[in-house]
């Protein structure tokens, strides 16, 4: 089925992003004739080679590191698989957040871990990742943004924690390591994404996301950091995660990389007034309707809307039948049918959380499809309350 | 009962299910779906769909406009149809889980939480139909199961006499309600009738004719008794033989949509309503396992446990097998013992682990003239009386003559007419007179 970018109206840029035409034609020849093996010994070949380098170093670049602490993977969910590798130890513990990813949480699980709690808006609070950190902990893990309701972690303050544990440890003779981990496979596009500026010692971002290939992702690496092989092999990737290395992936990645980072700023301000005015829209019709996450610390162009006593899932569907594609909450969530992990962490009442729904904007974004969006969405809300409720009319501004 | 009365349809997300709540929902009931979650297994490699098939059932609900509640059975599921089912195949029997499912879950929990709930009915996709027997018609005789009421039950089709009251002493009823199709309150058939005025879509099928309700039915000068199980008109679908073991209340509580219909009337239905499961391939084997082999799946729950496979007629031993359980009385495919000629499994002994196979698909001990019954139960509440009926031992198997003998505590006999291929200790033999399915047992 393919989309009428005319007629329908894509407001789930968290979940997947058109590939961008400048990728496509850099990643074309990689796919066609130039489809060596980069370990192949012949000129070719090993031009490939030098293409995929180049790539690392581009997306290195991008992240103001080195290509040397890149390792290229198969998306973002393996980057965290990575990481979680420097828990191979007898005595180990994890701290993540509540509302984690699954990929995070899932890994988190397999080790002992402590769950850091969020505030009613998402955000965690330095002192309490502090309050976690046993003589055991080897590793902190916290998304930047959260996929579900965007808001934007202090990872900055988070960091000089880590770095705090770690100088007193030193002091006290204790060499268990200790690193600071960051998935912000939802940020790129959006905010800085400098491993300087955000004081991590691994961080992992996914082509997907930003208009790149799917399939493709990264782990930044700083130097020091033991990891441990993912995938056994040939020894590609340093021995990290083996097997043939996707070039026109890497090559993907990088082009999409570099043309989001630059554009950021840009793009971004563009999001914050387009969710405000869907915003705004929706809650002059509903003004029942809760919006969550963190009103000055979230990305930008996501809007987590609730509309209390509906069925969220039932209006992705009416929504989908007029063309308006959107999600409730994360994509893996709704699928197990199970209630969300994050919005019971911020304290959401299960009768607000199943009606929630993730709004996400992006380049597919306009003011007049956004504008457009918000009728429909409104109108879809508004007959819905009308069918559960026939007796009750909507509160006065509710109704035109 | 309510004004409108309220049916809680089962919706598994398939075609056959979106197709029966849209019909109820066309002849005008107060409609809400109802989603099962029962007993899945989730292990890597191995998982029932059913998140998907709750997207169907629910996205199925909104395009009809009804609610789509969600109730979660599967701890009676596990209890009730898994446990058993482990249980049955370490006793050295072979049970059929669909029909335990619908004894236990479907027609027991489901119906009793639709009652407590206020519904009227449940209702469900399966392929099969309720009779209403109108005793005060002076046609028909409410005691069933003679060859005559069966045939009048045929002839009084609604696909073939509409309207035809004399005639209809006993009628398949597909969206009207068996047990009190008679007691239907003049309001309601206002509002079916003014629905059809609306252009509300009225179904497009050539037995729209069984659909919504005629005044025919709405006589209060008739009332209800008995409800009877028929086969259904698609004797390939047919379904009756899951069904026998559901009890005579909850028929009298339950509508069928489909019974009336082919499959492939189903599915041009399903298309010409645009419903999200109109092209959903059916599911195949037992829905707890999805498509996993029973095999595979008990291998999860039994420790292996290798033993001899004995040829009969030889008396060599030509193989191993890693469990007798695991094997069942006329199994050709999975012995493992490879080469020449199939071998087929003609018995076992579950004491000594033994698997007894043969060459010879007509062995003896693969035939029976016989078979002893345990469990019984009869969907008119009593045995029938002793006598000659159709006997089917497998969904949509053929339906053999037999004479069966009904003795004390829910047992009864067996004799066929015809040498039969043997059953399968713990499957179930299935009565039926002419198109009435009247129950039966579990093969002892």
């Amino acid at each position: 089925m393919h989309m009428d970018f005319e007629r329908e109206i894509y407001l789930d840029h968290a979940a997947a992003t058109p590939l961008d035409a400048r990728v496509r034609e850099a990643m074309e020849p990689f796919l066609i004739e130039r489809f060596f093996n980069p370990s192949a010994p012949y000129a070719p070949a090993w031009e490939t080679r030098h293409t995929f380098e180049a790539a690392r170093a581009d997306l290195a670049h991008a992240i103001g590191a080195k290509p040397a602490e890149v390792i290229i993977t198969a998306g973002a969910t393996e980057s965290v698989n990575l990481a979680f590798g420097v828990l191979q130890a007898a005595q180990t513990h994890v701290i993540t957040t509540t509302i984690e990813h699954s990929a995070v949480m899932a890994c988190a699980k397999a080790y002992p871990h402590t769950l850091v709690p969020v505030n009613h808006h998402g955000l965690v609070d330095p002192a309490d990742v502090r309050a976690a950190i046993t003589p055991d902990t080897r590793l902190v893990s916290i998304g930047l943004a959260n996929n579900e309701i965007g808001t934007v972690q202090p990872l900055r303050a988070i960091s000089e924690v880590v770095n705090n544990v770690r100088q007193e440890r030193l002091l006290a003779g204790n060499t268990t390591p200790l690193y600071l981990h960051s998935d912000a496979s939802q940020c790129a596009g959006q905010l800085d994404v400098n491993v300087s500026t955000l004081g991590v010692d691994m961080l992992t971002l996914n082509a997907a996301k930003i208009y790149g290939p799917k399939q493709v992702g990264l782990l930044w690496v700083a130097r020091g950091v033991q990891l441990m092989p993912l995938v056994l092999g040939g020894g590609q990737e340093r021995g990290l995660r083996s097997g043939t290395e996707n070039v026109a992936g890497a090559v993907g990645f990088a082009k999409a990389l570099q043309i989001v980072v630059e554009g950021r700023k840009d793009e971004a301000a563009r999001l914050i007034q387009l969710r405000k005015s869907l915003q705004r829209q929706l809650t002059e019709a509903f003004p029942d309707a809760v919006v969550s996450g963190h009103k000055k610390h979230c990305l930008p162009g996501l809007l987590h809307i609730s509309f209390p006593g509906l069925d969220a899932e039932r209006l992705v569907y009416l929504l989908e039948s007029e063309g308006v594609y959107v999600a409730t909450g994360a994509a893996c969530a709704a699928n197990k049918a199970t209630r969300s992990h994050v919005l019971e962490a911020i304290g959401l009442p299960p009768e607000v959380a199943d009606g929630s729904l993730r709004l996400t904007l992006g380049r597919l974004s306009t003011e007049e499809n956004t504008a457009r969006a918000a009728e429909i969405i409104t109108r879809v809300v508004r007959d819905e309350y009308a069918r559960i409720n026939p007796s009750r009319p909507l509160s006065d501004s509710g109704v035109e | 009962m309510n004004e409108v009365p309220k049916v809680l349809v089962g919706m598994s997300g398939g075609v056959d299910s979106s197709v029966a709540a849209a019909l109820l929902v066309e002849a005008g009931y107060d409609v809400t779906g109802a989603y099962m979650k029962n007993w899945t297994l989730d292990v890597p490699g191995m998982q029932c769909p059913w998140a998907e098939d709750l997207a169907y059932a629910k996205r199925t609900a909104v395009k009809l406009g009804i609610d789509l509640r969600v109730y979660d059975f599967q701890d009676a599921y596990k209890h009730d149809v898994v446990d058993y089912l482990v249980r049955e195949y370490e006793a050295g029997r072979t049970p059929n889980p669909d029909i335990m499912c619908n004894q236990d879950v479907k027609f027991g929990l489901f119906l009793e939480t639709a009652l407590a709930e206020g519904f009227d009915y449940i209702a469900t996709g399966h392929y099969a139909s309720c009779s209403a027997v109108l005793t005060n018609s002076g046609q028909v005789d409410a005691a069933v199961a003679s060859d005559t009421s069966s045939s009048s039950c045929k002839a009084s089709s609604l696909r073939e006499v509409r309207g035809s009251e004399e005639d209809s002493a006993t009628c398949r009823s597909a969206v009207r309600p068996a047990g009190s199709c008679a007691s239907l309150p003049h309001a309601f058939e206002k509002i079916a009738s003014q629905s059809e005025e609306e252009g509300v879509q009225t179904v497009a099928s050539p037995s729209s004719a069984t659909l919504g309700y005629d005044n025919s039915f709405t006589d209060s000068s008739t009332t209800c008794d008995s409800p009877q199980l028929l086969r259904a008109v698609d004797a390939h679908k047919d379904q009756t033989y899951f069904l026998y073991r559901m009890g005579q209340a909850a028929l009298a509580r339950t509508l069928f949509p489909l019974g009336e219909f082919t499959k492939q009337q189903v599915r041009e239905m399903a298309e010409a309503r645009g419903l999200p499961a109109a092209n959903k391939p059916d599911s195949q084997g037992i829905c707890f396992i999805g498509e996993a082999p029973i095999q595979d799946f008990l291998r999860m729950y039994v420790q292996p446990n290798p033993g001899k496979i004995i040829d009969v007629d030889t008396h060599e031993v030509v193989g191993a097998h890693d469990g007798a359980l695991f094997f069942t009385l006329g199994q050709r495919k999975g012995l493992g013992v490879g080469g020449g000629q199939p071998y087929y499994v003609v018995g076992k002994d579950m004491a000594a682990n033994e698997v007894y196979v043969s060459h010879n698909p007509q062995a003896a001990a693969l035939q029976t003239t016989e078979l002893q019954l345990e469990n019984c139960t009869w969907l008119a509440g009593e045995a029938p009386q002793e006598g000659s009926y159709l006997v089917r031992t497998r969904h949509t198997g053929p339906l053999v003559e037999a004479h069966f003998t009904p003795q004390a505590t829910a047992q009864a006999s067996l004799a066929f007419t015809q040498p039969q291929e043997r059953v399968a200790p713990g499957q179930s033999a299935v009565l039926y007179s002419g198109d009435i399915c009247l129950g039966g047992g579990i093969v002892s």
